[in-house]
């Protein structure tokens, strides 16, 4: 299993733009995605956007990435990765 | 509002979620999920039967979403799709469909029980996240349950993709996947009884650019398909089979509307500065929390007046926690910076609303109300000031005292703050104590002692709504009288004139806020007669910066010497009709009237 930590930074946290990506490009691996509040230690299923969502993760929120499977070290990087780079949203546009 | 299903000239107030005017025919859309559906026992071998129904009701109901997601792509260039695209992975989650199987599996029901039941579950969840916006997924989950529910029925789909002719929309709650699937081309504007600011559909209406006015709560009661409407998106009203000249004046009202609208859509990032370099800031009214999102979009320099008494919207009589409006607090004041937010203290009682233990009133605007009522239900008061203090990261939030008559409700009101500040201080919270206490001149009598109020407030806020009711004993609401609120009397502009005079000489600083900032030819004239900061909803700031833009102010000033010299309203509006044109052609040419 992989596990990475990462904080929440882009400024909406994982609103539905966000958390539809995840769980999007969450979908595309084979292993087990499993995300967790540090603060809480609520978890959701990474290929659930109900799940997602209800995690309520806003910026600055720490969250643990956790995948199993075949695939867990790419799933783990690029999971890692998109958070880090904030889902590629931080254009300002308007009210999201 | 009592009235019946024909009644001419039927007026409702919403909230303004989308600029501009549309002016055309009814189009009422019924619930999608209106039609019975029922609870059933089923034996094991008909559940998998259910079983197989509910799959290919998730199957049909993702082929929907996705060619409306595909629709709504081509209409608005792939900017806001990703909200339908939410939809679809609802309805590919695992765990939603699951869920729903093993309902049906184990409880032996019919799969339009499983649903509904499923998604009551998980909306409820939702119903229970902090987060505004997240709250507010609440609906996507109904929207996706009415779907489903409505394909496990079979009843046939709204079929809207072409319409024959231009309609205003009406309905009870309008989906995001619904305005997917109507022919844009051919609607003028929306109207609905439900929904915030920040509803999807309130995003998309003003993505797509038409008028809308939401959570107008009576509206789809009171219209029929075909009969005339008036989506006033800029002010947040309706107007239901408005009578002929009515029709007209919104007509004319629509078109300068959109003359301007073309002039302001370029160069709104410019600052509002007169033509003779005189800087006016431009800061915003806002209601709802998520609203801030909203502000560099329309350019406010941070919040002139957040009204915090919308916090208790739709929830009275239980009482926001001091945690939450924390995080409220904390988001304004993160999301504004260095601009600020001046946080107007609970506005309740009087006609907003009331609270549980105080008595319903013969005379509620001259009531227990605002800080009558702050400094009387004390505890509130301290829990929202706590707040504040603590949310203060950034120094830049301020408080602001509504319906202040007399010097003693300010010395109170301080003192009560000072107090909170030491209790937080001993306990050893974490607090900023710098917290500017602002006094609201809405009172004619708070008007003429502002000099005293000057040397004890850290800064006035002219609330031009109340004053001008107050000032003239006028109910705006009260449609006899309601010709009475003349924001250009000759009264109301010597007492801004007063208030100008008055502060510069304390050197206090002065903001107003209110409707009168909003109208471009009331802002202008408010300048002129020397305010130099205006609060007013974030929407109509592009139409006001670019009217401050065009005047000079040296030309103006004389203009409003000469104004508030004059004997009656008439007066003072033929003054300013024939003066403005002349000295902003390119912005006040147009005008026939004083909107």
């Amino acid at each position: 299993m992989q596990e990475r930590k990462v904080t929440i930074t882009n400024r909406l946290g994982l609103h539905a733009r966000a958390a539809a990506k995840l769980v999007r490009q969450a979908g595309q691996f084979k292993s087990t995605v499993e995300l967790k509040r540090e603060d809480t230690g609520q978890t959701a299923d990474g290929k659930s956007i109900l799940g997602v969502l209800l995690l309520a993760a806003a910026q600055g929120t720490r969250i643990t990435i956790m995948t199993e499977g075949q695939d867990e070290e790419r799933a783990a990087a690029v999971l890692l990765e998109m958070v880090e780079q904030k889902f590629g949203e931080e254009a300002p546009d308007g009210v999201f | 509002m009592e009235s019946s299903n024909n009644s001419r000239d039927v007026r409702i107030k919403g909230l303004a979620a989308s600029p501009g005017i549309a002016v055309g025919r009814v189009l009422r859309l019924d619930e999608r999920g209106r039609h019975q559906f029922y609870y059933m026992e089923v034996s094991a071998q008909q559940a998998r039967a259910e079983v197989k129904r509910l799959r290919e009701a998730f199957a049909e109901a993702r082929a929907q979403v996705k060619e409306i997601r595909s629709k709504l792509k081509g209409e608005l260039g792939g900017q806001h799709e990703y909200i339908l695209d939410a939809h679809l992975l609802m309805l590919e989650d695992k765990h939603l469909i699951g869920e729903a199987e093993r309902e049906i599996r184990t409880l032996r029901i019919n799969a339009e029980w499983a649903v509904r039941n499923v998604a009551d579950r998980v909306a409820g969840a939702y119903r229970h996240i902090r987060d505004p916006y997240l709250r507010e997924r609440a609906s996507d989950i109904e929207d996706i349950a009415t779907r489903l529910l409505t394909t496990l029925s079979g009843h046939a789909r709204l079929n809207m993709s072409t319409l024959d002719r231009d309609v205003v929309i009406v309905a009870e709650t309008l989906w995001p996947s619904t305005i997917g699937e109507l022919d844009l081309n051919h609607v003028l504007g929306f109207a609905t009884d439900t929904g915030g600011l920040t509803s999807h559909s309130a995003i998309i209406a003003r993505a797509v650019g038409l008028p809308a006015v939401v959570g107008l709560r009576e509206v789809t009661r009171n219209a029929q398909t075909g009969d005339a409407i008036i989506v006033d998106g800029t002010a947040g009203e309706v107007l239901l089979r408005p009578a002929k000249q009515g029709i007209r004046s919104y007509i004319e009202k629509r078109e300068r509307d959109r003359a301007r609208r073309l002039e302001t859509s370029d160069g709104s990032t410019e600052p509002a500065v007169t033509i003779d370099d005189v800087r006016i800031k431009l800061r915003a009214n806002v209601e709802l929390p998520t609203e801030v999102e909203s502000l560099s979009l329309f350019g406010a320099e941070g919040i002139g007046l957040y009204r915090s008494e919308f916090l208790f919207l739709n929830r009275l009589p239980e009482l926001p926690a001091e945690e939450e409006q924390y995080d409220v607090y904390r988001r304004l004041a993160e999301a504004t910076g260095d601009d600020g937010a001046s946080i107007r203290v609970f506005d309740l009682g009087g006609d907003k609303l009331t609270l549980e233990g105080f008595e319903d009133e013969v005379n509620p605007a001259l009531g227990l109300r605002a800080i009558r009522l702050s400094l009387k239900a004390r505890e509130i008061f301290q829990t929202q000031v706590r707040a504040i203090l603590r949310a203060n990261s950034t120094g830049h939030l301020r408080i602001v005292l509504p319906l202040i008559s007399t010097l003693g409700e300010v010395r109170e009101a301080k003192q009560i703050i000072d107090e909170v500040k030491e209790e937080l201080a001993s306990s050893g919270v974490t607090y900023n104590p710098n917290l500017p206490v602002g006094v609201m001149i809405e009172v004619p009598a708070a008007a003429l002692m502002a000099d005293k109020f000057a040397r004890e407030a850290d800064f006035l806020s002219v609330g031009t709504n109340d004053l001008i009711q107050y000032l003239l004993a006028v109910d705006r609401a009260n449609e006899n009288v309601a010709y009475l609120y003349q924001p250009l009397h000759p009264a109301v502009l010597r007492t801004i004139a007063h208030l100008v005079r008055v502060a510069q000489k304390a050197q206090a600083p002065l903001e107003l806020c209110g409707e009168m900032a909003a109208s471009p030819i009331q802002a202008v004239a408010l300048v002129g007669l020397g305010i130099r900061t205006l609060s007013l909803a974030p929407t109509s700031i592009p139409l006001v910066r670019n009217a401050i833009r065009s005047i000079d102010l040296s030309r103006l000033r004389p203009l409003l010497s000469e104004a508030v010299k004059l004997a009656t309203t008439a007066e003072v509006e033929a003054l300013l009709g024939k003066h403005l044109p002349r000295q902003a052609p390119q912005f006040f040419a147009a005008l026939s009237s004083l909107g």
